[in-house]
């Protein structure tokens, strides 16, 4: 396999692993506990990876979220691509940043997502506050060290 | 020859421009205001998720497996005991079938002398679950059954014991179904003791949906039944919706808070039946 072909199909695999998670059937009592896998992994590649991905294949991947999880066509399309290409700008001051800097940036990042998400609910009649999704966000950056520990460990693994 | 350092940096920058930050936003607006109109690109739509169907049923596969699997290990002795209680339900079901003929032909009869037009016959399909909702406020699931097999969108659909839902979105191969407990979903009702007329909304809740415009000096008690009223011609009439759970009046206010308990089993739907509408004989 040749370099570029070796990284389409990593990243593709990441981003679909990552929507995996987010439609695949789970006990009720996590169910609701359901983190922002797509959103993370986006976020972990326009600031860390840059090379892989692009806004466009961002938002495709949203847009497969959107027709899987039965949501407006082009919600979570358009919030990714916000977040890609903002995490995209802010890449060089975030890398340098120490563990808890990066994890608050990663907080604004997510939050602001959320924001989109209730700006684009409230336009367009349905705007319901759930609780979880703002302890989801909480939960995602507590987690994400390992997140990125994980994700650093198959990149240096597959690519080289 | 090595790239000039400032070249370096900025190579992914066409990736990441702002002009296709901007072209791709303008995209998505354009989608989601389609979507939400339900008009122009619905069909895209259809055949986004009819491609994307295949890695739906993947994806749910685990799940409805483990869910065979605990079916054909199931004991022994339970399946015999479920068998029992099943002839026992056909034979009572059979015998009252015996009574609904009579009554439909006397029905009948009493439909042409009144001159009036006749029942609509509903034909029915039956389906299976094939996901459900990943979102917590979306009550929608997705049936395997779509246009393919003739289901048109808006027919309910209903299991064993009452109204579940209506279908939203084709998928070809399979079809959303919008749940009547989703905050979206309104159904209009009919009170079978005093035939009141009202709409039951849903509450986000999978055991409750709600009538808020009924007045406080209105009929209503707990244990009433509700049926579908057949207005608004999405639902047909006289299928089993729920019972009233609790009317609660609260002085100062003008109308009463009535909650409802759906018969269908919205948390844990196995096989559901979609109530297609023909007309005439």
């Amino acid at each position: 396999m040749n370099h570029q072909l070796r990284n389409l199909f990593f990243i593709w695999s990441m981003i679909l692993l990552s929507i995996i998670l987010m439609v695949i059937p789970v006990p009720e009592v996590i169910d609701q506990y359901r983190l922002p896998w797509l959103k993370m992994t986006v976020i972990f590649f326009s600031i860390f990876n840059v090379s892989l991905i692009g806004i466009i294949s961002v938002w495709f991947s949203g847009l497969i979220l959107d027709i899987l999880t039965g949501g407006l066509m082009g919600e979570n399309a358009l919030i990714l691509a916000v977040l890609s290409y903002l995490s995209y700008r802010f890449r060089f001051q975030v890398r340098v940043y120490p563990m808890w800097q990066i994890m608050i940036v990663v907080l604004i990042l997510l939050s602001l997502g959320e924001l989109i998400a209730l700006w684009i609910h409230g336009v367009s009649g349905n705007m319901f506050f759930n609780i979880y999704d703002w302890i989801n966000v909480g939960i995602a950056v507590l987690v994400w060290p390992i997140f990125t520990k994980v994700l650093e460990k198959m990149q240096s693994s597959f690519l080289e | 020859m090595p790239l000039h350092p400032a070249q370096r940096i900025n190579r992914f920058e066409k990736n990441f421009s702002a002009y296709r930050l901007i072209i791709v936003v303008i995209i998505s607006c354009i989608l989601m205001y389609q979507d939400y109109q339900k008009n122009y690109l619905s069909v895209l739509r259809v055949y986004l998720s009819a491609s994307l169907y295949p890695a739906q049923y993947l994806i749910n596969l685990p799940k409805n497996f483990i869910q065979k699997l605990d079916i054909n290990f199931s004991e022994r002795e339970a399946l015999l005991q479920e068998n029992k209680v099943l002839k026992k339900d056909n034979f009572e079901l059979r015998s009252n079938i015996q009574q609904v003929y009579r009554l439909e032909s006397e029905n009948k009869r009493l439909y042409d002398l009144l001159d009036s037009k006749p029942k609509k016959d509903n034909s029915y399909i039956f389906a299976d679950i094939v996901a459900v909702s990943p979102i917590a406020e979306k009550h929608q699931i997705i049936i395997n059954k779509g246009s393919r097999d003739d289901v048109v969108i808006g027919s309910a659909v209903a299991d064993g014991n009452g109204i579940l839902g209506h279908v939203i979105r084709d998928q070809i191969f399979g079809s959303e179904v919008l749940l009547i407990s989703d905050r979206e979903h309104a159904i209009p009702i009919e009170i079978v003791r005093t035939s009141l007329r009202s709409i039951a909304v849903g509450t986000g809740n999978y055991n409750e949906l709600r009538i808020n415009a009924l007045a406080t000096n209105t009929d209503i008690k707990k244990g009433d039944i509700l049926i579908t009223s057949g207005l608004g011609g999405r639902y047909p009439e006289g299928f089993p919706v729920g019972t009233v759970k609790d009317v609660i009046n609260n002085p100062g206010e003008s109308f009463l808070e009535i909650s409802v308990t759906p018969f269908g089993n919205l948390k844990t739907i196995n096989e559901i039946w979609v109530i297609q509408p023909t007309t005439g004989h």
